[in-house]
């Protein structure tokens, strides 16, 4: 186990190191001299705040000093999570902005993507062999796992923010209120995370109950299932195994989804201006604020990294084969 | 089975946790101090604002309000200038003069030295007095460099509280054009709190606690918005007897146009200063908007849109080329085919509509432009360039291939319809020109340093003079990198001399303005340096559900530009606030 | 592409090359292939067809603005009076586009990076294998938006490209983990015994063994490209110059197409979409019950 984890653990140090790489690189790569297009682009007009921006690119990138020495000094800064000032929001560093916007995506992307996994997969394991149900959630869930998320996004707040007025189709919460710890704020929250969580949900929720139902079936087909049914045991105890043997490739599955599913929040939250991160990279391209973009990279690479670990977790925790130290999950 | 619930109990713990989560998580704490330090009494629910007494507002702020300082008037939070600082005087469009608003009165005492009284009884919101030593240190704040109206000591000489109530401005020039500007422009800082600040702090401090002397303070500020509560012992309501309606002003920072014409239509905002596309049905239809005018263009005109051309490249360096040029854009279709007719097409001289006083029609019809694509094919073959391969487009007079770039920036998708529209009907005139679209800011770069064919740009607001028009034509010397002004790098000393000229002539001598601008006018449609194309609309759609009497051309009705854009507020922005009505009483 | 390409981890059966005849047999009766390559194959041919057939180009004004769909206009026309029918096949031709290219990159390298992986093993399938977890690990639309915002992609060709290079890992994963059970098969022992090389023997005996299975990763892929790049078209990092249904998408939104009632502006682009990629799934899990007589309905 110790080797399992080691082994995660170095990969997922290797992919942050290669992030944060890229980071550093593309800049670097841009055509032209990337500090005269920064101030350039930095919608600055005063003479004394174009030089002390041009200052601190400068200090920043460090182009006086060695290639090497200039990447440790990247990794300096960062470590002590300075991720420079935000452009857009002149003088906020981009640190603070970030943090604004990571609950509201945290709290659409947990809720979704657990719940969508919990749901497709009960939704999956029943639509397996049994023709009627199949027959309606293969073609729903095939529909659901091909839409784009932010057209199913635009669909629902049309249909039921625009159409119908059910639901607001703007905003984290209301203007006529302040956050607060009353009932009331917590429901116009809840009411504003309503449709995003929704198009979140449904999309993810299509892909799981294919997913589950092709395994399911792939185990009912297998030599364990046949010979049990030989032996005679109930149709169900076989389906009861199916649908454990299922669940471990689809825990796989979560972790090799956690980049769609980050894509299809982001793209979401732009289409519900939900004040999230993806709301924040729109901006953040919009007014080429490339220090808010990076530190907006490198969060959610951060967080997709924790998650996959989270998932290792509950791997080795629901597997008995990865703390025998039997190979069961692919590294 | 117990497999199983092993599995599914923690998962769902984690999702009751995280749907938990939205409620408490996201739950940024309010950063504004000043709901804190509001009192209590005054806020019988500090957190849900009365609709019927809430003005909600956008397209002013693009992003959170990330400063309350006034003298980042590019940049800070709404209302920060005009609504809680103020200024010496307010300007109205509609008379073309100064009204009194911190000052009492200000006058000219001799040719060079300018006298203002202040108004007496007008508090600090920390309730320390105003006086004229606050005026006298506003504007010397102005010589440090970094100061945005630093300019003003190019020809200010010197200014002193002779007493509590009078500043005297001592110039050694007097540019009476541009001083009146000033006079409006500039918000009044308290000299007892901002005298300690550094000037790193003055020009880059975010003023997170502003004390001014407006009618509204900060009362909270969230990513997306910022609050603003009404002070009911502001100044103006004895010694102007005015008061702005709504107790609470939320200023919602817009995600983008389509968000805010959704909240218009969902009835959470009041006013929206955004461009929307196609409002113009909305405004037909029945859905309780109104806008300035009811028929096209529906919007009052804030600036003017041009076409500019680089003037130190070949042809655009040939004015029989820029005449040319000009006469091939169809601008009536760009009018109604990108804007649906949401703006009004420029008169020659582009001069706004509000400055329509100093037009000379004389000038005009004997000099000016009007789209005709027969006349602009016969006045390119006058000037020498002919199209030598048959391919229906011209060559440059050495016989050199003819191919123009016009660029817009990215994301600007009506500039980009309207790019494709100009080069739709300058290849019909046979002038080859292509759209296109860099992002903002590397546009931004290559029209600073004059590399470009053809650039669309609008820079230059209404103002109580046309010198400042004038200015953004013909300003020199030309720079390595133009920032604000003159992009075609176009170079006419004469012209330059005569906008001196005018910003010499005192505001109340209409002849003599109209004389000055009359030459500018003449050389301007004779030389065509920038090529007026349309009127950008003050873009301003009301909801009537919660308030009434927004401002509009229908008799009765307040005539103030209703905007909240910065710099607006002392142009009749302000104003309009006072007229509001409460929709249902 | 979500849980589908889980499946493909899987063990399938190798495809002996007599088995294709045999699986044409049951193609032609399995009601999912069928369904799902029609779809496909109606658009792709819309695609191809539709802007020979269109008179004007996609971005032009001819009609009246915002018409709702008529006889003359079949999908309406936007503000400006362009016609939503002619940008929509403009569309999918860009859409099938970026999908071939992404798609078919992906899966030259996914396929590159797990036949030598799984084939050597060893310290090249380390690194290999490293490689890939990384690069797997990173969320790819991250990935390509800082890309496209810095080095500013604008073409269609291009932001394939990217898409393509970063969407591969899954693929070459279960690549590899197909030709580690393959490479200790007879026959492969034997052509190496014969003293073939590594190349010839991926090409020769590997990857004929495994080419249903290869045929199917490349549809998931192709499917993937085509969502990724709709979202980057939809956030604003798309071509500048011509249609997509992304663009198309982007474009509605920005002029308020939802709050003005413009329907059949923004649900044309995302149906088609839909149905291209929905299509192409339901086609692959055809082919999987095709090749996989385990899965047949019996």
């Amino acid at each position: 186990m110790r080797r399992y984890f080691g082994r995660k653990l170095l990969i997922y140090g290797l992919t942050f190191v290669v992030a944060v790489t890229i980071n550093w690189m593309i800049p670097r790569f841009m055509p032209g001299d990337p500090v005269a297009s920064m101030l350039a682009r930095a919608r600055v007009s005063q003479p004394e705040a174009v030089e002390a921006m041009r200052a601190y690119y400068t200090s920043l990138f460090g182009f006086d000093q060695p290639v090497w020495q200039q990447y440790l000094g990247f990794w300096g800064a960062l470590l002590r999570g300075d991720f420079g000032i935000s452009i857009w929001v002149f003088p906020t560093p981009v640190s603070t902005v970030i943090m604004g916007a990571v609950p509201y995506t945290l709290a659409l992307m947990i809720p979704s993507v657990l719940l969508s996994w919990v749901v497709g997969n009960r939704l999956g394991a029943y639509a397996a062999r049994r023709k009627l149900l199949d027959n309606t959630v293969l073609p729903v869930g095939y529909v659901l796992t091909a839409t784009p998320y932010m057209w199913l996004a635009v669909l629902l707040a049309w249909g039921f923010g625009v159409i119908l007025g059910w639901f607001p189709v703007a905003g984290g919460y209301s203007f006529s209120t302040r956050p607060n710890w009353s009932l009331d704020f917590v429901l116009d929250l809840l009411h504003h995370w309503a449709l995003p969580f929704a198009s979140l949900f449904l999309v993810a929720l299509g892909g799981w109950a294919i997913g589950m139902r092709n395994m399911i079936i792939y185990e009912l087909e297998s030599d364990y299932a046949n010979y049990l049914s030989a032996l005679g045991a109930p149709q169900r105890l076989i389906r009861r195994y199916a649908f454990r043997n299922a669940v471990l490739p689809q825990i796989t599955g979560l972790a090799l989804q956690l980049g769609v599913l980050v894509a299809g929040a982001l793209v979401t939250e732009i289409v519900f201006s939900y004040p999230g991160l993806g709301s924040l990279i729109l901006k953040a391209i919009q007014n080429q604020d490339f220090f808010l973009l990076q530190g907006t990279f490198l969060f959610i690479v951060l967080g997709v990294l924790v998650a996959n670990f989270v998932i290792d977790i509950v791997y080795v925790v629901v597997d008995p084969r990865t703390r025998a130290g039997m190979a069961g999950a692919t590294a | 089975m117990r497999q199983r619930v092993r599995i599914m109990v923690p998962l769902l713990a984690a999702g009751m946790l995280a749907v938990g989560c939205t409620g408490g998580g996201s739950t940024p704490a309010p950063q504004g101090s000043g709901a804190a330090s509001a009192p209590a009494a005054d806020q019988a629910n500090p957190n849900d604002l009365p609709r019927n007494e809430t003005l909600y507002t956008s397209g002013t702020q693009w992003g959170p309000p990330a400063n309350f300082n006034p003298l980042r008037e590019w940049d800070s939070a709404t209302g920060t200038k005009g609504l809680v600082y103020e200024t010496l005087f307010h300007f109205d469009p509609n008379a073309g003069k100064l009204t009194p608003w911190l000052a009492q009165s200000g006058s000219w005492t001799d040719d060079t030295t300018y006298e203002v009284k202040i108004r007496p009884g007008v508090k600090w919101s920390d309730g320390q007095p105003f006086t004229a030593k606050d005026v006298a240190f506003t504007f010397g704040l102005g010589k440090m460099e970094t100061i945005p109206y630093h300019q003003l000591w190019e020809w200010l000489k010197d200014v002193q509280a002779v007493d509590d109530q009078t500043v005297k401005f001592t110039f050694s020039t007097a540019n009476y054009q541009e001083w009146d500007f000033n006079l409006y422009n500039r918000a009044i800082v308290p000299e007892h709190l901002w005298s300690k600040l550094s000037e790193e702090d003055v020009l880059n401090g975010v003023n997170e606690n502003p004390v001014g002397t407006g009618a509204y303070k900060f009362s909270s500020h969230d990513q997306d918005r910022a609050v603003l509560r009404r002070r009911d012992d502001w100044w103006g309501k004895t010694a102007l007897n005015m008061e702005p309606k709504p107790k609470y002003i939320v200023d919602v920072a817009t995600p983008s146009n389509e968000v805010s014409m959704g909240l218009l239509l969902q009835k959470g905002l009041d006013l929206s200063n955004n461009f929307l596309p196609g409002v113009a049905n909305l405004v037909k239809g029945n859905f309780g908007l109104t806008t300035f005018y009811k028929d096209p263009p529906y919007m009052l005109s804030a600036n003017t849109a041009w076409l500019v051309p680089n003037t130190t490249k070949k042809p655009m360096d040939d004015v029989a080329f820029r005449k040319a040029l000009a006469t091939s854009v169809d601008v009536k279709k760009i009018v109604e085919g990108v804007y649906g007719n949401l703006v009004k097409a420029a008169s020659p001289s582009g001069l706004l509509p509000q400055w329509d006083q100093f037009v000379d029609q004389g000038v005009v019809s004997q000099s000016g432009f009007s789209f005709d694509k027969a006349k602009a094919k016969q006045m390119l073959a006058a000037a020498g360039y002919k199209d030598t391969n048959g391919d229906g487009l011209v060559e440059n007079k050495d016989g050199s291939k003819l191919s123009l770039s016009l660029i817009v920036p990215s994301g600007w998708t009506d500039w980009m319809e309207a790019a494709r529209s100009i080069a739709a009907s300058g290849k019909e005139a046979g002038i080859d020109i292509t759209p296109d679209f860099p992002d903002y800011n590397a546009l931004v770069e290559k029209r600073g340093k004059g590399d470009f064919d053809l650039v669309i740009n609008n820079e230059r607001q209404l103002s109580n003079t046309p010198f400042t028009y004038y200015q953004y034509l013909f300003q020199l010397p030309v720079q390595k990198v133009q920032n604000t002004v003159n992009f075609g790098r176009y170079e006419n000393k004469k012209a330059w001399d005569l906008v001196h000229d005018l910003d010499k002539v005192k505001t109340d001598d209409i002849e003599g303005m109209k004389a000055a601008v009359s030459k500018l006018e003449k050389i301007h449609l004779d030389e065509l340096p920038v090529i007026p194309l349309w009127y950008n609309g003050l873009w301003a759609q009301s909801s009537t559900s919660t308030w009434k009497n927004w401002p509009s051309s229908a008799q009765g009705a307040p005539k103030f530009a209703p905007a909240m854009w910065r710099n607006w507020l002392e142009m009749g922005g302000f104003e309009a606030l006072t007229q509001l009505q409460p929709a249902a009483s | 592409m979500t849980a589908l390409q889980e499946v493909q981890t899987r063990e399938v059966p190798a495809t002996p090359p007599g088995a294709w005849r045999e699986a044409l047999h049951f193609a032609v009766r399995n009601a999912k292939l069928v369904i799902g390559l029609g779809i496909v194959l109606a658009l792709l041919a819309l695609g191809l067809l539709g802007p020979l057939l269109a008179g004007a180009p996609p971005n032009e004004y001819v009609g009246p603005p915002m018409q709702s769909p008529s006889g003359e206009y079949w999908f309406g026309t936007t503000t400006f009076g362009q016609d939503v029918f002619v940008q929509f096949v403009y569309g999918l031709r860009t859409t099938f586009l970026v999908g071939v290219l992404g798609g078919g990159i992906a899966a030259v390298v996914g396929m590159v990076v797990g036949f030598v992986a799984g084939y050597r093993g060893g310290l090249v399938d380390e690194v290999l294998n490293m490689l890939t977890n990384v690069i797997l690990v990173l969320p790819a639309l991250a990935v390509l938006l800082i890309v496209n915002a810095y080095l500013g992609i604008r073409s269609v060709g291009a932001q394939a490209v990217f898409i393509g290079l970063t969407s591969w890992p899954w693929a070459a994963r279960a690549i590899r983990a197909q030709t580690f059970s393959l490479r200790s098969r007879d026959f492969v022992d034997l052509a190496r015994l014969s003293g073939a090389t590594t190349r010839k023997i991926i090409v020769r005996e590997i990857a004929p063994n495994m080419s249903s299975y290869l045929f199917m990763t490349f549809i998931l892929l192709f499917g993937g490209s085509i969502l990724i790049a709709s979202s980057l078209d939809f956030i604003g990092l798309g071509p500048t110059e011509g249609v997509s249904l992304g663009l198309m998408l982007q474009n509605a939104s920005q002029w308020s197409a939802m709050q003005l009632g413009l329907w059949w502006w923004f649900v044309p682009p995302g149906a088609g979409i839909t149905a291209v990629v929905g299509a192409l799934y339901v086609a692959n899990v055809g082919l999987d019950e095709v090749f996989n007589p385990k899965l047949r309905e019996t």
